[in-house]
């Protein structure tokens, strides 16, 4: 009998499986699991090794100098990066404009004028039509009066903008109601003298003229030329209740636009070139035609240039640790079209608009990790054998085959952070491996990018848990309707929010979303990354690219434990009459430990 | 003590859904009802002398003494909305919802934020988030 322990070293995660092996075969004893300590396949990672190691011995409370060898795999040499670039701009070149959603703004309809500070109301004559540009620092009361006085005297007061959360305020103290615009937090920048526009809509409805190219363009007489400028300032106020446009000297804000460039892809066998602009779907149609790709380069110059020197970069930096000399080819890329709410320029309130975007992962082959140098300092570090053997992809094929229900011919598709990893083992124990650019990190990027988050963290648990709203300080409504009450308050914050519920309890998601607009984000971006690329990497390992040749198909990995991408691939290959579900490794381990447990199959079919 | 005091709501529970405010000082109280009638909801003032009466004879103290927190909780009581908002002696500004426990207000402030508050208030009785804090008032504003 000797004690032995297979050992993986993911990207984020050291797993563990320790067993028995007796002369009828392994004796499967226990598993452990620990982030992994430092860059996969570097010296930085014993201390992470040495944890699993001892974890799983004392889970089953055997000693360490029981243990006869440990066996660590022959870590996938691939690393990946991320770059994602805007296609789009809006640039308001014409008009100045403030279309933002205040909470809040009040009177209904349209007002036009000119712009008038709200101290030189009195220097009006009568019949003059103004728009009054109340700032900071001024009392609603003061602001309604100065209004109502200017409107005795016959100055048309058509509309205000203001800087406080004041629109209600003012407008209840006017005889008669005017549209009020109000949270412009820049209003120091609203041109004066110059024709404008405000309109705020009845409530439950959105503007109308303002969000019209021709509504603009009758309003402020506008010839076709100019109507063209203007567009872009309708479309980006679709959907508002309120909106102000004023119209400035053209010329005031400058044109800046990056061509998108072409991503130039380079295959084995032939060499195409793509617009960036085009589209994923386009891309992705390209990348089919050269496969195998050798690698791939941006025009320099432009967005997709920017884009491959960024993945380029990171990817040389976390290389500079592992090899003498980064030789940085890519392997593969995975486009997918994306939106991001991007700051409008020439908007005074902080305003955003959604551009298109494109998002790019990029897979680098690297050279062989130095795992003997790692096994070497873990023999010292454990004071045992350590066996470096099995390449990953086998190993993970060996893990998965222990599923209840499972034979050859056997898919692996295993979902990790950066890499979706295939692998395919026919009846006669060839083994058939591929990875591609594109997964969980991904995902979290999109979400991130779409929602307009800035913060990984929340986007990470926006992917990993379903959503709720919280509907009172004591219940909340999941996102498929059921209702779940709590003994005790939720936080004030969390009130009338979006929350995520993750294993450290509820968090609320700092955005104006809806949760069925968060809901649809997060759903997408898991399809278009890992449905998209769980097909992508069958039909690369079947034979023949025929999904049909494959019987059975095991997911594992990290984002395998997600509560609904399994369910999403399965739907996505049922068609081929697969049998598609999440791995069990050893009947008990869920989609965890395949390449560990792998590692012991491995090694004792060679010693029995 | 606040100059307007209205008894009506008292006399007539059949009286419109309002949020109550119990303001025993005057700081801030403009500022408050304006955050209120900026969101649209309705509110009332009432007698922060009564505050023992309407919480049920929860311990409160005479209005003068109570503080924004028993004040808030009191005026959640009467509210038919749940919510209330209280202003003590020392300018503290509270809001509370009749269904928390007493000790845990929903925001407790000085009266320099009294706005805030009013949008807060109203805003849990028209079901929207809370407003971010206004940035420029540290906790080390003045109390008075």
């Amino acid at each position: 009998m000797t004690l032995l322990v297979g050992v993986d070293i993911g990207n984020s995660t050291t797993e563990a499986c320790l067993a028995e092996l007796g002369p009828d075969g392994p004796r499967y004893l226990g598993g452990a699991l620990a982030p992994t300590s430092g860059v996969k396949g570097t010296a930085e990672n014993v201390p992470g090794v040495v944890k699993v190691v001892q974890e799983a011995l004392s889970a089953v409370g055997r000693a360490p100098h029981e243990l006869a060898t440990v066996l660590v795999n022959e870590a996938t040499p691939v690393i990946s990066g991320l770059a994602m670039e805007t296609i789009t701009e809006t640039v308001i070149t014409e008009s100045t404009m403030i279309g933002h959603n205040p909470d809040t703004p009040a009177g209904a309809g349209l007002g036009t004028g000119t712009t008038v500070a709200f101290g030189e109301l009195d220097e009006c004559g009568p019949g003059e039509r103004v728009i009054c540009v109340v700032g900071a620092g001024v009392d609603f009361e003061d602001a309604a009066a100065g209004i109502a006085a200017a409107r005795d005297r016959g100055v048309e007061v058509t509309g205000a903008v203001v800087h406080a959360d004041d629109a209600n305020l003012v407008v209840n103290r006017l005889p008669q109601p005017i549209p009020v615009v109000d949270e412009v937090t820049l209003i120091e920048k609203v041109p004066l003298g110059m024709p404008a526009a405000v309109e705020v809509a009845e409530p439950g409805r959105t503007v109308r003229t303002l969000s019209n190219s021709y509504g603009i363009a009758t309003l402020f007489d506008l010839d076709p030329d100019q109507t063209r400028l203007v567009a872009p300032v309708a479309r980006a106020l679709v959907g508002n209740r309120s909106a102000v446009v004023v119209r400035t000297p053209s010329g005031d804000i400058a044109d800046r636009r990056i061509p998108a460039g072409t991503l130039t892809l380079i295959g084995e066998h032939a060499r195409l070139s793509v617009g960036i602009d085009a589209g994923a779907e386009e891309i992705m149609a390209t990348l089919r035609r050269v496969t195998p790709l050798a690698d791939a380069t941006g025009e320099p110059g432009t967005h997709v240039g920017g884009m491959l020197a960024t993945v380029r970069d990171a990817m040389a930096e976390t290389l500079s640790d592992t090899a003498d000399e980064p030789d940085v080819r890519i392997q593969d890329v995975l486009a997918v079209d994306t939106f991001v709410p991007q700051h409008v320029t020439g908007a005074l309130a902080g305003e955003f608009a959604l551009e298109n975007a494109v998002a790019l992962a990029a897979m680098v082959r690297t050279s062989r990790a130095p795992m003997e140098a790692l096994a070497e300092q873990l023999r010292s570090a454990l004071g045992v054998d350590v066996v470096v053997g099995g390449v990953e992809a086998d190993m993970a094929v060996l893990g998965a085959l222990t599923t209840p229900g499972t034979e050859r011919p056997l898919a692996v598709l295993d979902l990790g952070g950066g890499s979706t990893d295939a692998a395919l083992a026919t009846g006669d124990g060839e083994v058939r491996s591929v990875h591609l650019a594109g997964a969980g990190d991904l995902v979290t990027k999109l979400i991130d990018s779409e929602l307009g988050l800035d913060n990984r963290e929340v986007a990470e648990d926006i992917k990993k848990n379903p959503l709720a709203k919280a509907e009172s300080f004591f219940h909340v409504r999941m996102e498929d309707g059921t209702a779940r009450f709590f003994d005790e308050p939720l936080p004030a914050e969390a009130f009338a929010r979006v929350v995520v519920l993750g294993e450290e309890g509820m968090r609320p998601v700092p955005t104006r979303h809806s949760l069925e607009k968060v809901r649809q984000v997060r759903r997408s971006a898991k399809h278009k990354v890992f449905v998209v690329n769980a097909l992508r990497a069958l039909e690369r390992v079947a034979p023949g690219g025929n999904l049909r040749e494959i019987g059975f198909v095991v997911v594992l990995g990290g984002s395998a434990l997600d509560f609904e991408i399994p369910d999403m691939i399965a739907e996505a290959v049922a068609g081929a009459g697969i049998v598609c579900g999440t791995g069990n490794v050893r009947g008990r381990e869920g989609p965890r430990n395949a390449v560990a447990t792998g590692l012991v199959d491995a090694h004792a079919g060679r010693a029995l | 003590m606040s100059g307007i005091v209205d008894r009506r709501g008292q006399r007539d529970r059949h009286s419109p859904p309002t949020v109550v405010a119990r303001c025993v000082g005057d700081h801030g109280v403009r500022e408050l009802l304006a955050g209120l009638e900026e969101e649209g909801v309705p509110v009332r003032l009432a007698d922060p002398a009564d505050a023992s009466a309407d919480a049920g004879g929860a311990t409160c103290g005479d209005g003068a003494s109570a503080t924004a927190v028993e004040l808030a909780h009191a005026a959640a009581r009467a509210s038919t909305l749940d919510v209330g908002v209280g202003i003590d002696s020392e300018g503290r500004v509270c809001v509370h919802h009749a269904k928390r426990p007493a000790d845990r207000p929903v925001v407790t402030t000085d009266a320099a934020r009294a706005r805030w508050c009013g949008h807060n208030a109203a805003r849990l009785v028209i079901g929207l988030p809370l407003k971010e804090p206004p940035e420029q008032m540290e906790e080390t504003w003045p109390h008075h």
